[in-house]
């Protein structure tokens, strides 16, 4: 059996009457390139917040690394990189002080900070910059800044949310190429976006939310092939996502409705 | 394809844009942090109606009396009255942060003219210029209630004052909006509006010192301000009120040519905007080439004897004090307070009455009144962390170096404060007895350690976000203000029964001993607390995340 990176058990979140998160039970091998898809709403965001610690679940369990997140948060945190919702960057610093103030946070030592600080601007194409707030960034070099910082301490798992979204296309191969390399070597990608494509490309695994509960997950071949019945079909992600949320017929709009607009 | 759809009128859309404006502010209600504000809003609005309504029977009476007198020349005065407020109201107003920006209108189908109208029409929507057209309406009433045969003239210099005044206030208003769209430049002004009210301190004593002398060169500018707006307002009234049509028609001409003077440049303005002047500070992408940085060696680490988190958070917080205007001038307030302060009530110098106070009270004083300024913002210490709120929970760090990290900086602030204030004081005032000295600093430090306990938890407890270089909509939480009130008042409260005890059981040394150990005990219970605020703030966090990462 392979090693769990990440394990939940019956995990939920309420929110008054809302149930964000209802009774979720993930499986995330180690060295795996996760996808968490879902509808706006559907509980994407609110999951990886328990995940990474910024929100304490309902009830249920979550294990991180074989490590039970509860009991031992720090020893947690410490293996893991965020890029949360929002990118929680301090916007009153440049590039370089915030990564070497979260080097620091993280337990580095001042020269392994500042070493990797350096790689990691020069590698997200922020070193001509140095003395910008990060206030002046636009949104995609905030993005890879937010990125960088979530790595900069090696982490054994990278929860990314959104992590492309605003970034250029130059710098998306780059990045993209930096996460397959992680994958390689071990590190747990766990990663939720809106374009299913980017999912496909590089996600060996994938998880779909809907109205707070888990209605799949496995590989892709394994979806595909609960989808069309045959594995190794040509049955696109996209198509894969919305058979699976628009089983109950009341998701797809009628563009009959709009037939002005035609 | 598309429908053609008939043009809609200007009225129509002013119309449209004026119910815009009613939804937002409507719906913005529906929050329950707004509907406080919506409460707020109503005592302001009470309180400036009566404001506005007073002022209209002054400007009422003025304009019947000066005219039924014969005095004149003293209508330009009412002029100016509203031509000073019309224009440099809304100059602070705008500084204080973004306004709704009409040119996002122009997505829309409208023309240039019809934007620059709709434009127009935004100026009289402003307090300034509602308040000054009901000033004016009510000079007008009192004219012609004096004299009823000015009122034909009263009202054309009246509309075109009022034209005037609001395409001036756009004018001005478009420029400033050019210069605020940037970060820096809108620091800048608000460190500048800061500077200027408590410079406005000074005015007092230097008007007692140099008023007299100062008085003929003023004098000496007044026939200048004759060829201004206001005065030309006046003057037009006074002369169709001694029947000089020549003058008249003069100082209505030379109003319309500011008038037109200003359209011309109002219009130049707006139609930058209407071609989609770029206003945005977002920085232009990053260039693909890469360069590297030079590696910079930052020597051994000053603040080697921290834990790494703690360090790297005092470092943050240092950074972030000297980025923030308003922060870094409001360190030069308390010698500047002392100074002011000195002038005033006490000192080698004094300008009241020649009297002071002795340095036994106003240095344990003037002390209490430093550490409540400078204690204020840790009542809600994180209010300027943003989004960045959430590295503090995903970082692998125990809470209490947070609040280490960031009380240090705050506890090394004060420490920097006090000393150059107490250096102020002994060159303005100069020090107290040892016994005086001695109980007030450790008096000092007990109300400031025991203060930060409790502002931890405040902090925690009532977040609340808010932004460099922004007044407007910067309100601390109420629930915060009113811990740090009552806190304050009972530190202070306690400090003051102590200082009298030495003076009534004759010990003189008494207040010294009490704060050593009131000192030592605020300190013990400090670190006593840590542990429990930061249990505290991981059951809060969601309510930190929520408040701060709006």
């Amino acid at each position: 059996m392979p090693e769990m990176a990440i394990q939940t058990q019956k995990l939920t979140r309420k929110f008054g009457n809302l149930t964000a998160v209802d009774g979720v039970d993930l499986q995330v091998a180690a060295g795996q390139f996760f996808g968490f898809l879902g509808p706006n709403g559907a509980g994407k965001s609110t999951t990886i917040k328990i995940l990474t610690g910024l929100l304490a679940p309902t009830s249920g369990s979550m294990q991180l690394l074989a490590v039970d997140f509860a009991s031992k948060p720090v020893e947690v945190k410490r293996q893991i990189g965020v890029v949360p919702e929002g990118m929680g960057l301090f916007e009153r610093l440049t590039g370089s002080e915030y990564l070497k103030f979260v080097g620091r946070m993280y337990g580095l030592d001042r020269a392994t900070t500042q070493r990797r600080s350096e790689e990691l601007l020069d590698f997200m194409q922020l070193a001509d910059r140095p003395k910008t707030l990060i206030a002046d960034y636009s949104h995609g070099m905030q993005k890879k800044l937010a990125l960088a910082a979530a790595v900069i301490h090696g982490p054994r798992i990278l929860f990314l949310d959104e992590p492309f979204e605003g970034v250029d296309a130059l710098a998306a191969g780059a990045l993209k190429a930096l996460l397959a390399r992680m994958t390689e070597r071990g590190t747990t990608i766990f990663l939720t976006s809106h374009v299913l494509e980017i999912v496909e490309r590089l996600c060996s695994h994938v998880a779909i939310i809907h109205k707070g509960r888990l209605v799949a997950q496995g590989s892709l071949e394994e979806l595909r092939a609960g989808i069309s019945g045959e594995a190794g079909s040509k049955t696109t992600l996209e198509q894969i996502f919305l058979s699976i949320l628009g089983q109950d017929g009341t998701e797809r709009p009628q563009l009959e409705e709009l037939s002005w607009l035609m | 394809m598309a429908d053609v759809t008939r043009s809609v009128g200007i009225f129509e859309q002013i119309r449209l844009v004026a119910g815009l404006r009613w939804r937002i502010l409507r719906n913005g209600l529906r929050k329950k942090n707004n509907r406080l504000d919506l409460i707020g809003l109503i005592f302001v609005g009470v309180f400036s109606g009566i404001l506005v309504t007073g002022l209209s029977f002054a400007f009422y009476a003025g304009a019947y009396a000066f005219l039924s007198q014969g005095r004149l020349e003293w209508m330009a005065l009412l002029f100016w009255g509203i031509f000073l407020f019309w224009q440099i109201f809304p100059v602070f107003v705008a500084g204080f942060g973004a306004n709704f920006d009409f040119r996002t209108l122009l997505r829309f189908p409208l023309s240039l003219r019809a934007f620059y109208i709709i434009g127009l029409a935004y100026g009289f929507a402003d307090f300034s210029a509602l308040a000054s057209v009901c000033w004016l309406l009510s000079m007008t009433a009192g004219a012609t209630v004096a004299k009823p045969g000015v009122l034909p003239a009263m009202l054309l210099i009246v509309a075109v004052f009022m034209v005037l005044n609001v395409t001036l206030e756009r004018l001005i208003g478009s420029w400033l909006e050019r210069l605020l769209a940037r970060r820096r430049t809108r620091e800048l002004f608000l460190g500048l509006f800061v500077l200027s009210m408590i410079s406005l301190n000074f005015l007092s004593p230097l008007m007692q010192r140099y008023g007299a002398s100062a008085r003929p060169a003023f004098q000496r500018l007044l026939p200048y301000l004759a060829w201004f707006p206001p005065s030309l307002a006046g003057g037009a009234l006074a002369a169709i009120t001694r029947l000089r049509p020549a003058e008249f028609l003069l100082s209505s001409a030379v109003l319309l040519i500011y008038l037109f003077f200003f359209s011309a440049l109002l219009w130049r303005r707006f139609s930058a905007q209407y071609r989609g002047e770029e206003l945005s500070e977002t920085a232009a992408p990053a260039r693909a080439a890469v360069r590297s940085i030079p590696a910079t060696d930052d020597g051994p680490d000053r603040l080697s004897l921290l834990s790494p988190p703690v360090a790297a958070i005092v470092r943050k917080e240092f950074r972030y004090l000297t980025r923030n205007g308003f922060a870094y001038l409001s360190l030069l307030m308390p010698p500047l307070l002392i100074l002011i302060f000195s002038m005033n009530f006490s000192g080698r110098h004094p300008t009241v009455g020649g009297k002071g106070v002795s340095a036994e009270m106003f240095f344990p004083g003037m002390m209490a009144y430093l550490i409540l300024i400078l204690m204020a913002p840790a009542y809600n210490s994180f209010a300027y962390e943003g989004r960045g709120i959430q590295t503090y929970f995903t970082a692998p760090l125990r809470f209490r170096d947070v609040f280490l990290g960031k009380n240090l900086m705050l506890v090394s602030v004060l420490a920097v404060e006090i000393t150059l204030s107490l250096a102020m004081l002994a060159w303005r005032v100069g020090l107290p007895s040892a016994h005086m000295l001695v109980a007030t600093c450790a008096a000092i430090i007990f109300t400031i350690v025991g203060q930060l306990t409790i502002a931890n938890w405040s902090s925690i407890t009532f977040p609340r976000k808010m932004e460099f270089g922004q007044m407007r909509g910067q309100r601390q939480s109420g629930m915060a203000a009113l811990v740090a009130f009552g806190s304050q008042i009972l530190m202070g409260g306690i400090s003051a029964v102590i200082l009298f005890t030495g003076n009534w059981t004759g010990n003189l040394w008494l207040p010294a001993e009490a704060f050593i150990f009131l000192a030592a005990a605020a300190v013990g219970g400090y670190f006593a607390s840590l542990d429990a605020l930061a249990t505290l703030a991981e059951k809060k966090k969601e309510v930190l995340i929520e408040a701060l990462c709006r």
